[in-house]
């Protein structure tokens, strides 16, 4: 294989199937070219060229990397970022530092097009540092098992779904048993949690609405919510929500929100992925002092309706993320604990890199970021 | 034109509407398409389609056989000869012919097309059978049908698929490409709930379960304790896997972007009854978000009975506050020839109670909806039937481990010839792990519908689109 005959290069418009065709043949899937296009044509980010680079190999595609522009919101204001994606290289190309090259190009693009940082969740942390990404953290995750008997399905990349010997076999059980004993803590804090929730609620306006669309409010609420809680987070007005969640063309997950009046409080979104597994997809909330209620209460409120729904959904437990120390996200964590959910030190790794190649360190700065599940691709709401 | 055929064809026109494109229609709607006895259709020249009539069809499927169309294949029984004057070629082969097509163009179809589809739709299979079950139900075994393996086959969708293209092919003096492309609309999904049980504390549930502790015990088997976890449970957690599975039904459709039909019990109680009488009708009324429809289930005793029926209605629309349109027979108790003109006449205006109760198939050989026929006027009634195909445990039962790849063979064949699934799904085995071997099976079965594309439709969304035709 002669590298001369490689290009890297950005994807032409009518590429979608070629680019689209490499992953499904390497990950085995039947990704559609609709939801391709959802994903990788932007239609808030408008510009003729969309930030998809490739590897070509005599008109065979070979390699994918993508940014998929997306707003954040901090107490400056909006600006534009981009979520690495589609991180693929065909087996037989690894190991030439291409993805560099296809890295070199987008951030060119970033750089010319005004997006300031460049962020992303991956399992293939060395290849990603090569190229100068920041892994400041790793996700984690907040969980509630409703069906021990189909857990260990969830489980498979961990390797413990088909035991192969003894030692597996007993930690298979293990995990049963813990598995158990964490569904019956969770079953009792949720009991308590909803009886909290039902006398809070009588006691006051608040009431909770599923939306069939996204709500105006939600672009002021995000302001409020980053004027209060501090830190950065994905700008979830109307537009972007109408794209991740309403049009959503794998599962569309539900947003639940919640309303003093007619005054948006917030909202939980989640979602039952196809593999039968419940996603608290997004928590956001925030309430003006002398209210009747605290942000604790509409938080509860809201976990206690998600995790009603996805259980009644017949999900086989529900999970979302806990990322860093955002007051926010610590708020969210303390509730979903009262709830039933438990703190499990399981995930991937964040990465992170400014567009400008003299910015220093993102590490810093990204503490300060309030991330949740919608920050992920959405393939399971 | 003979009022049987014009019936035929005003359903074909219909489901042409629903399921294929306007300009679809347009090519069927000229007279391209002509009714003719046998002797006329043999005789026929020119760009035309010649359907004869006036050949009896045995309602026992006579040497089915299959034909390429589409990407699937058509199954096609009740074969005509070739016509014997000369000129006429078999299209795609002469041992599996589509079409009879003559040297100036014209297309016969090789099988009893007009026979088959008007037997199938006006239920001669049951009108010429006295077999019924315990329940007065005619049985998915008991049909000829069933014996050659084509309960699954939607005899009338692939009749009008293979239509469309010829029609099509005619407008532009081609043959037929035994393909459709463009003019075919994404097939339907027909998705409906019948609350039979809202709460799993009322006596009938829990007295079943409790026979079934001791049930073994007469076998000389161990009892089966595990049924008193079930009903200690649904002693302390009524709602629990039963009315609490609605919402979550309504939930996960929404996550696919589609919508369905409860069918409300209430009336008599009883084991065959409304186990929990009236209540949870209101909070039912209410858990229905717009876009949804809440129809009636007619309960056991209202078959054919117009006072029980009667009273059964007015107790819902007082207790729900919503008009009842559509509806569903508990136990699926349906008369081939009675029970349309009866629902008809108590206001029903979609029914969906002509599936099979013991496996899976399409009873009257159509996976979509047709006006029912009224055979002594000979014309169309108001009410329209939405023949279930598919019913939770049935499924499971018949299919087991391949189940879901039925269902997914299924959609994929709609997907190539048009038309629609209805699915039935009881909240109480929706999610309950009391029927561990329905777990999931809902789920799985929407992710089928959305991976062809499925659109979702209630019977009431099929009859206003017919309306507005
Ligand atoms: C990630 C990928 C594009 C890197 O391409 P590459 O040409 O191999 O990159 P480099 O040569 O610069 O670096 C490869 C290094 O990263 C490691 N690596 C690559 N993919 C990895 C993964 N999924 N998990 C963990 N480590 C990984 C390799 O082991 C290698 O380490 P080594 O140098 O010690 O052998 C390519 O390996 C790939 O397509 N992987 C599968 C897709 C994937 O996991 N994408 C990330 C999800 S967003
Ligand atoms: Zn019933």
């Amino acid at each position: 294989m002669e590298n001369s005959a490689l290009t890297v290069r950005f994807a032409a418009a009518d590429e979608a199937a070629a680019c689209n065709d490499l992953h499904n043949r390497l990950y085995q899937e039947e990704r559609t070219i609709e939801q391709w296009r959802w994903e990788f044509v932007s239609t808030i980010f408008q510009h003729p060229q969309i930030p998809f680079s490739v590897v070509d190999d005599g008109g065979t595609i070979v390699g994918t990397q993508a940014f998929i522009p997306i707003r954040m919101i901090n107490r400056d204001g909006v600006f534009w970022t981009a979520k690495s994606e589609e991180t693929l290289l065909d087996p037989a190309y690894r190991g030439k530092r291409l993805l560099g090259q296809m890295y070199d190009c987008l951030f060119e693009y970033a750089a010319e097009h005004g997006l300031r940082y460049v962020w992303g969740f991956t399992p293939a942390d060395k290849a990603l540092r090569r190229v100068g990404f920041d892994i400041p953290t790793r996700t984690s995750q907040l969980i509630i098992p409703f069906y021990c008997r189909d857990l260990p399905v969830l489980l498979q990349r961990a390797g413990i779904n088909k035991p192969a010997g003894v030692r597996d076999r007993i930690r298979l059980a293990g995990f049963k048993i813990g598995c158990v004993a964490a569904r019956l803590a969770s079953a009792a804090r949720f009991a308590r949690a909803e009886r909290v929730t039902r006398r809070v609620s009588t006691s006051h306006a608040l009431r909770l609405q599923v939306l069939e669309q996204p709500p105006e409010q939600s672009d002021a609420l995000c302001r409020r919510f980053v004027s209060q809680w501090g830190g950065t987070t994905i700008f979830r007005d109307a537009d972007y929500l109408r794209w991740r969640i309403f049009e959503n063309p794998y599962v569309r997950p539900i947003m639940c929100a919640a309303y003093d009046g007619e005054e948006l409080l917030g909202w939980a979104i989640y979602s039952m992925g196809d593999d039968g597994a419940g996603y608290l997809v997004d928590v956001l909330v925030v309430t003006e002092p002398n209210r009747p209620y605290t942000p604790e209460d509409v938080v509860r409120r809201l976990l206690v309706q998600a995790v009603r729904s996805i259980r009644n959904m017949g999900a086989i437990a529900i999970r979302g993320w806990h990322v860093n120390d955002h007051p926010f996200a610590e708020l969210v964590m303390r509730v979903a604990r009262s709830v039933g959910f438990h703190h499990v030190r399981r995930g991937q790794s964040v990465v992170v890199r400014a567009a400008d190649p003299q910015a220093t360190s993102m590490s810093q700065n990204f503490a300060e970021w309030y991330v949740t599940r919608i920050f992920m691709e959405g393939t399971v709401g | 034109m003979n009022p049987d055929v014009a019936y035929v064809w005003r359903q074909i026109l219909n489901h042409v509407s629903l399921f294929f494109t306007a300009e679809a229609r347009a090519h069927l709607e000229g007279d391209t398409v002509r009714f003719l006895s046998w002797d006329e259709a043999q005789r026929s020249t020119g760009s035309h389609l010649v359907i004869p009539i006036d050949i009896p069809a045995s309602v026992d499927p006579e040497s089915p056989y299959t034909v390429p169309f589409n990407g699937t294949e058509l199954t096609l029984w009740n074969r005509l000869p070739r016509p014997s004057t000369p000129n006429w070629e078999p299209i795609p082969c002469e041992t599996r012919p589509l079409w009879y097509r003559h040297r100036t163009g014209t297309l016969l179809p090789a099988w009893n097309l007009y026979g088959t589809l008007f037997g199938l739709l006006t239920f001669q299979e049951e009108l010429r059978s006295s077999q019924r079950d315990g329940h007065g139900r005619f049985l998915a075994s008991y049909s000829p049908r069933y014996r050659r393996g084509l309960l699954e086959v939607p005899a009338f969708n692939e009749a009008v698929a293979a239509l469309v293209d010829a029609c099509t092919a005619l407008d532009t003096d081609a043959e037929p490409q035994l393909r459709l492309g463009p003019a075919l609309r994404p097939p339907a999904i027909v998705l409906s709930h019948d609350c039979d049980v809202l709460y799993g504390n009322d006596l009938w549930t829990q007295g079943v379960r409790a026979y079934r502790v001791f049930q073994p015990l007469a076998r000389a088997r161990a009892p089966r304790l595990g049924q008193l976890w079930w009903m200690g449970r649904n002693a302390v957690t009524p709602r629990r896997y039963y009315f609490d599975n609605l919402t979550g039904m309504v939930d996960l459709e929404r996550s696919f972007g589609y919508r369905s039909t409860f069918y409300a019990l209430n009336g008599t109680g009883g084991r065959f009854g409304a186990r929990n009488g009236t209540r949870g009708l209101d909070e039912l009324a209410a858990m229905v978000p717009d876009g949804w429809d809440l129809g009636m289930h007619y309960n056991y005793d209202t078959f054919l009975n117009r006072d029980r029926f009667q009273a059964q209605l007015d107790q819902l629309k007082h207790f729900t506050s919503k008009d009842m349109v559509s509806g569903r027979a508990h136990y699926l108790r349906f008369d081939p020839e009675r029970s349309l003109p009866f629902l008809e006449s108590c206001g029903i205006e979609v029914d969906e109670s002509a599936g099979y109760s013991d496996g899976l198939g399409y009873r009257c050989g159509i996976g979509g909806c047709f006006e029912a026929y009224d055979t002594t006027a000979r014309t169309p009634r108001a009410i329209v039937e939405v023949p279930m195909v598919i019913m939770d445990t049935t499924l499971v039962i018949q299919y087991a481990e391949v189940a879901i790849a039925t269902v997914r063979r299924m959609l994929t064949h709609l997907q190539h010839v048009g038309g629609a699934l209805s699915v039935i799904f009881h909240p109480g085995v929706f999610h309950n792990p009391e029927f561990p071997e329905m777990l999931g099976i809902y789920h799985r079965i929407l992710v089928e519908c959305r991976r062809v594309g499925a659109r979702a439709l209630t019977a009431r969304d099929l009859v206003n689109a017919l309306q507005r035709n």
